[in-house]
């Protein structure tokens, strides 16, 4: 059987055509989270959106990494209507999301690299 | 009291008299300051962005903030961009359409600061940019704000003020906050109270790096700006506490101040003749993303 397909459009939940923040991002993420747990395909469309930045979309996307397994969100999830330098920026922002991630105290470790102590 | 500020470039210099400014007011409540600006020779105009940050903590300690003895030609440009009207100068009109004049938002403001890019970045070199850049550069300004709203930790908001100068084809903008700094934001991530300002910067202008904890990931805001001012020749400077940071012509220079300039200051400029393309990465295809 198909499972059923919903189309969330990002301008309808952000209320505009500016998706700069993470709050309204978060706001994205939590409108789609219900839908993926019961296992409904998101078209996520980005028709009418101007302005996007990876704030919104670390918030809005990035974090399922950390709630789905990667294939899980592949299988759900998809995107239109997003112009080829912001899905430049959406790439980015979900590699960089696998990889903090996929093992995130070592993610936190590899941060840590030598530090200055100069007095201040 | 009576402060004397001098001459403020956009340079370190000019972020040192700032800090000074912050410091020797640091105490100061209750009370009144005078900045007496006989000493100032020139001020470049992006520069009103941090001093009204400093201006503004000084003012939250419930302090009258004076401006006194400012030379004619320094008020002609601080008027122009009406930084002064908050301080009960009269307004002056901007002839020459050149300013892009100082704005104080609060951090929910994302619209106006929207309003705010749309009608003053609008025949300032922006025509002659090419759409693409027009759009990318719109959104590394965001990119900046945001990071405003989410690290600075400071409710006194966040400061914007530009500059446009059409014989060298270049805009200033400057976004700065009256928050912790980059500094405090890194220590308290690896909770360690000695980490100073200069490597918290190195360490924050890495892909990936971010003192956000939790669910979030993050940390390509930064690297976004500095990809764009690469591709474009642009500039970038960050000053957060008492460190500074440039990036021009390709390389980037870091440098411990002297003084500690309270919050975080990010000056972009952008090279407007710039006609390149602006395609970040090859193309990506949807089914790719995930």
């Amino acid at each position: 059987m198909m499972s059923k397909e919903v189309i969330v459009r990002v301008f309808d939940i952000v209320g505009g055509p500016l998706c700069v923040s993470a709050e309204d991002g978060q706001r994205v993420h939590d409108k789609i989270v219900p839908l993926l747990r019961e296992g409904t395909k998101v078209v996520l469309s980005f028709e009418q959106v101007e302005t996007l930045i990876s704030a919104f979309l670390n918030a809005a996307i990035g974090q399922f990494y950390g709630e789905f397994p990667e294939e899980r969100i592949r299988e759900l999830l998809t995107v239109r209507d997003m112009d080829e330098d912001d899905m430049a920026i959406l790439k980015r922002v979900v590699d960089n999301a696998k990889k903090y991630f996929s093992n995130p105290k070592a993610f936190d470790e590899a941060l840590r690299e030598e530090m200055g102590h100069d007095e201040e | 009291m009576i402060h004397y500020l001098q001459t403020i470039h956009s340079d370190q210099e000019g972020y040192e008299r700032l800090a000074e400014l912050a410091t020797a007011t640091d105490k100061l409540g209750a009370s009144r300051l005078e900045l007496d600006c006989s000493r100032v020779r020139f001020f470049d105009a992006n520069m009103a962005a941090p001093l009204g940050a400093v201006l503004a903590r000084v003012a939250d300690r419930f302090n009258a903030v004076e401006i006194v003895s400012m030379p004619d030609v320094v008020e002609r440009v601080l008027r122009k961009n009406s930084f002064l009207t908050q301080f009960r100068y009269q307004p002056m009109e901007d002839d020459y359409k050149t300013t892009i004049p100082f704005r104080r938002f609060q951090k929910a403001d994302e619209g106006a600061f929207e309003d705010y890019l749309q009608r003053h970045l609008k025949g300032k070199g922006i025509p002659s940019m090419t759409e693409g850049m027009g759009k990318v550069f719109k959104q590394k300004l965001f990119e900046v704000f945001q990071n405003a709203v989410i690290h600075s930790e400071s409710e006194l908001g966040i400061f914007v003020c530009g500059q446009f100068f059409p014989q060298k084809q270049k805009l200033d903008l400057t976004i700065a906050d009256a928050g912790i700094g980059i500094r405090d934001a890194v220590r308290r991530y690896f909770q360690d109270k000695k980490i100073a300002s200069v490597p918290a910067i190195r360490w924050a202008l890495e892909e990936g790096h971010t003192t956000k904890k939790g669910k979030q990931p993050g940390g390509l805001g930064l690297k976004f700006l500095h990809d764009f001012a690469r591709l474009n020749k642009g500039r970038i400077h960050i000053v957060s506490r008492f460190g500074f940071y440039e990036f021009r012509e390709g390389t980037e220079s870091f440098a411990k101040m002297t003084g500690d300039y309270p919050g975080t200051v990010v000056t972009l400029e952008v090279n407007t003749s710039d006609t390149s393309a602006y395609r970040l990465a090859s193309e990506v295809a949807a089914e790719d993303i995930f």
